[in-house]
């Protein structure tokens, strides 16, 4: 059976290695973790991206602007805007959103499925 | 052993380091999914409080524009909005945004208790029917006019008056601006001349007092002239007169001036 002992530089190496490591990991991901600011709309928490979705199709309920709505949604994703929409659409439904918000982003998806509305800016 | 048989221990250890470094910041970072509203880039910050104000303006729901605007945490939202109305009626954002905005900022602003305005220092009344109108407004009546709410003949002072309020530790020239309809304008900027110097200020920063107000902190004994660029005189001989409290004694009374466009 093999010894390990610290009389072996190799052992020591090791160690002074893991350490090391061990103390680079908790130092870059606890202690002082990549900043946790300036983030972009594609990285929201899917609730807040189906209420920003939502916010969509309740602005475009009043203004009709379908050029302005998938402008809004462009910032969440390079997806097409008609996706994201029923992408919202569907965890709306899952968990229980009002009918009448319900409606409206089925409105939204609609239009956008039907006038093919493009964005006119990338995302982020 | 001795210090020396650990030495390549500490550089073993140093290498760790740094590749646990290069890990942790480089290969596998920690991953930002799943953030909240709170931590966007500001002008992300500022399209979606744009969007949280158009989308209040769809449904008039103040309840849901408020759980929104929490997410935030904003010191003062209904200043931050109107801040924001005014750079987006600047042109920076659709005008229906602008309009939005400064819509949800003046429902979200408490409308303040009636001010004691007096034509001479000891008698109080009311205030002028068209402010009163607007402590209790409308969708219509206090929405932003236009990308160029400012659009007509220049405005001239209705009326001017002298207030008294003895909570106002400071004596206050105060301007109420109004379109030919009535409409309170924000973004007007007042300019204050006096003999030793000169300054400004805007309509609307004080949303709870009403979107077109304005005012400024007066000197006691200092004459001022009020000029507004899109005015058709300048207001001169404006200055703090004493007011009398209930107690018989002096305090310096403010001054409220009401302009409006007039009617074609």
């Amino acid at each position: 059976m093999m010894s390990i002992s610290l009389v072996d530089p190799r052992v020591r190496i090791a160690l002074g290695l893991i350490v090391g490591l061990v103390a680079g990991l908790l130092y870059g991901w606890l202690i002082q973790p990549v900043e946790f600011v300036d983030t972009t709309p594609d990285s929201l928490r899917a609730d807040y991206r189906t209420d920003y979705v939502l916010m969509v199709a309740e602005a475009f309920q009043a203004e009709q602007d379908l050029n302005l709505a998938s402008r809004r949604l462009a910032v969440l994703g390079p997806a097409q805007p008609h996706t994201m929409v029923e992408t919202a659409l569907v965890y709306a439904q899952e968990e229980g959103f009002i009918q009448s918000d319900l409606a409206r982003l089925e409105n939204l998806a609609d239009e956008l499925a039907r006038r093919g509305g493009t964005p006119e800016i990338g995302g982020p | 052993m001795n210090w020396r048989d650990w030495l390549p221990s500490l550089a073993a250890a140093v290498v760790g380091v740094g590749l646990g470094l290069f890990y942790a910041w480089s290969a596998n970072p920690v991953e930002y999914v799943d953030t909240a509203p709170s931590t966007l880039r500001q002008s992300y910050r500022q399209d979606y409080l744009a969007l949280i104000a158009s989308a209040y303006g769809a449904t008039g729901d103040l309840a849901r524009a408020e759980a929104r605007l929490s997410l935030f945490e904003l010191d003062r939202p209904a200043e931050e909005l109107t801040a924001l109305a005014q750079r987006r009626s600047a042109g920076d954002g659709p005008a229906s945004e602008a309009e939005a905005l400064a819509q949800l900022a003046a429902d979200l602003g408490q409308r303040p208790t009636p001010l004691a305005i007096t034509q001479s220092p000891a008698a109080t009344v009311t205030r002028s029917p068209a402010s009163a109108a607007s402590a209790t407004p409308t969708r219509a009546a206090t929405a932003l006019p236009s990308r160029t709410p400012t659009a007509g003949p220049p405005f001239s002072l209705r009326q001017r008056q002298a207030v008294c309020q003895p909570a106002l530790t400071t004596p206050l020239l105060q301007v109420e601006i109004a379109d030919a309809a009535g409409n309170p304008v924000p973004g007007i900027e007042v300019f204050v001349l006096w003999d030793q110097g000169e300054d400004h200020f805007f309509t609307g920063l004080k949303p709870e007092l009403g979107i077109g107000y304005g005012d400024f902190a007066m000197q006691p004994e200092v004459v001022y002239t009020v000029q507004l660029p899109q005015g058709a005189d300048p207001v001169r001989q404006v200055q703090s007169e004493p007011c009398e409290a209930v107690d018989g004694a002096s305090y310096p009374g403010s001054v409220m001036l009401i302009f409006e466009q007039p009617n074609n």
